[in-house]
C-alpha cells in the first residue's frame, strides 16, 4: 500500500501541503517541549539537560520499529523508501561543524526558528547566520567541490555494512538509546545547574 | 513499576520481535517505466529456439519451460518438459513458487510471442529474476526446429551446421511432418519441486 506518494495513492501536488502541515506539527512540539530555549541544545553538551538525546532517540526507534512492522504487515514497500546518499568524508566533518553549531549557538535549524516564532532575538539572529552560512557554502562551492563528492557510498543502509537484518540493528539502536537515556539521566544529576 | 519502564520493556521487547522475524519480502511491482524499456530495448529477456533445443537434448536441469496458453492448446500440443501456466493465472499463489526463484531459467513461451512477453513483462514488474521469452513462440519454433529448411548451396558454413543441428533436433522432437499429439494427462508434465531462493532484503532503518 504505501509509500502513499510514491505508489500514487496520495497525488504528488499534495506534497508539499503535507510537508507544511507536519512542519507545523513538528515546530509546535518543538516549541511545547521546550527545545525554542536555546539553554536546552547546550545542556545536551553540557550534561546538565538531556531531554534533545531522548526525544530524537524516541522519535527514530519509534520510527524504526514503525516501518519495520508495517513492513512485515505489508502495509509499506521499504524500497520505494527514499534512502539519503551517504558521503562518509563530508558527512563526518560536516556532522562536527553542526555539532559545534549546536554548542555555540544553542539551536538546531529546527528550534531556531521555534525560537524565532515566539519572538526570541537569539533565534532569530540564529537565522541570519544560518543564512550567512549557506550564503557562503554556495558562493564557496567550486573550492570544496571535491571534498563535498568524496566517499560517496550511494543510498547504503547500516543493516547492509554490517550484513545483518534490519530487525537486528533496530534492536541494537533501542538497546543503545535505552543505555544513553540512562546514562543522560546519571549525567543530569552529575553536572546540575542551579540557575537553570 | 512506573510508566516510562513499561514504555522502556515494551520498547525493547517490540526490537526483539522485529529481530528475530524474517524480513518481509513480499513486494508489489518494483521496476519502473523507465527501467522496463531499458530492460525491453536491451532485449536480453529472449532466447533463440536453436539454444532451447540444445537445452532440451541435453536434459538440461535448469531450464523449465512454461506454457502460458490455455489449458486446451496445452493438451494439444505442448514442449516437452513443460508447464502449463495459463496467462490468467500467472499471478496466482500456486504458481508463485515456479514463477519467483533463483535456481532455474524459465523459458516462456506462446505460439507467437505476444503472450509469452504479456507474462514476461508482468513478472519482471514484479521484480522476479530468471525469466526468458522464447523467440518466435512455437510458430517459429515449428518452422526452424520441426521443419528446417536446408540452406541454399551458396551459404556460410554456419548455416549448414545449424541446419544439421536442426535436422538432428527436429529427429529427436519427433519433426517432420510426425508431430506427435501429446495424451491429454499422460504426458503432462509434472510440476517439479522448487526451491526459492531467499532474498536478502535490508529494510530503512535510522534518523
Amino acid at each position: 500500500m504505501g509509500p502513499l506518494i510514491p505508489q500514487e495513492i496520495i497525488g504528488a501536488d499534495w506534497n508539499l501541503f503535507i510537508a507544511f502541515v507536519i512542519g507545523i506539527g513538528f515546530g509546535f512540539v518543538l516549541e511545547q517541549a521546550g527545545f525554542s530555549s536555546s539553554r536546552k541544545l547546550a545542556g545536551m553538551f553540557y550534561g546538565y539537560d538531556t531531554v534533545v538525546l531522548k526525544v530524537f532517540f524516541t522519535g527514530a526507534i519509534t520510527a524504526m520499529l514503525g516501518l519495520l512492522f508495517f513492513s512485515l504487515f505489508g502495509w509499506i514497500d521499504l524500497n520505494l523508501i527514499y534512502v539519503n546518499p551517504t558521503f562518509l568524508g563530508s558527512a563526518i566533518v560536516g556532522g562536527i561543524i553542526m555539532g559545534a553549531g549546536f554548542i555555540v549557538g544553542g539551536f538546531c535549524p529546527g528550534t531556531s526558528f521555534s525560537a524565532a516564532a515566539i519572538g526570541k532575538i537569539d533565534g532569530m539572529v540564529f537565522i541570519g547566520g544560518l543564512f550567512i552560512g549557506v550564503f557562503f557554502f554556495a558562493e564557496g562551492y567550486p573550492l570544496i567541490e571535491d571534498f563535498y563528492m568524496s566517499g560517496s557510498m550511494g543510498p547504503i543502509k547500516v543493516s547492509e555494512v554490517l550484513g545483518i537484518s534490519g530487525g537486528v540493528v533496530t534492536l541494537l539502536i533501542i538497546i543503545a538509546a535505552l543505555i544513553m537515556f540512562k546514562l543522560g539521566e546519571l549525567a543530569e544529576k552529575r553536572w546540575p545547574r542551579a540557575e537553570y | 513499576m512506573n510508566l516510562r519502564n513499561i514504555i522502556f520493556i515494551a520498547l525493547v521487547l517490540l526490537g526483539v520481535v522485529i529481530a528475530m522475524v524474517p524480513e518481509n519480502t513480499t513486494k508489489p511491482y518494483k521496476l519502473t517505466a523507465e527501467q522496463m524499456l531499458i530492460e525491453v530495448q536491451g532485449a536480453a529477456e529472449m532466447v533463440i529456439a536453436d539454444d532451447v533445443a540444445h537445452w532440451l537434448i541435453s536434459k538440461d536441469p535448469s531450464l523449465q519451460l512454461i506454457d502460458v496458453r490455455t489449458p486446451d492448446e496445452y493438451q494439444k500440443f505442448h514442449l516437452e518438459g513443460s508447464l502449463n501456466i495459463p496467462l490468467s493465472t500467472i499471478l496466482s499463489s500456486e504458481n508463485r513458487d515456479y514463477v519467483d526463484q533463483g535456481l532455474k531459467m524459465n523459458v516462456l513461451y506462446s505460439n507467437g510471442t505476444i503472450g509469452s512477453h504479456q507474462a514476461w513483462m508482468i513478472l519482471r514488474q514484479l521484480g522476479f529474476e530468471n525469466n526468458y521469452v522464447l523467440q518466435g513462440g512455437l510458430n517459429y519454433w515449428f518452422d526452424t526446429i520441426m521443419n528446417p529448411q536446408a540452406p541454399s548451396v551458396t551459404s556460410a558454413d554456419e548455416e549448414f551446421a545449424k541446419y544439421d543441428f536442426r535436422k538432428a533436433a527436429s529427429g529427436v522432437f519427433g519433426g517432420g511432418n510426425a508431430v506427435t499429439i501429446t495424451a491429454p494427462t499422460a504426458n503432462e508434465a509434472e510440476k517439479p519441486r522448487v526451491i526459492r531462493k531467499t532474498k536478502k532484503k535490508a529494510p530503512a532503518g535510522g534518523c
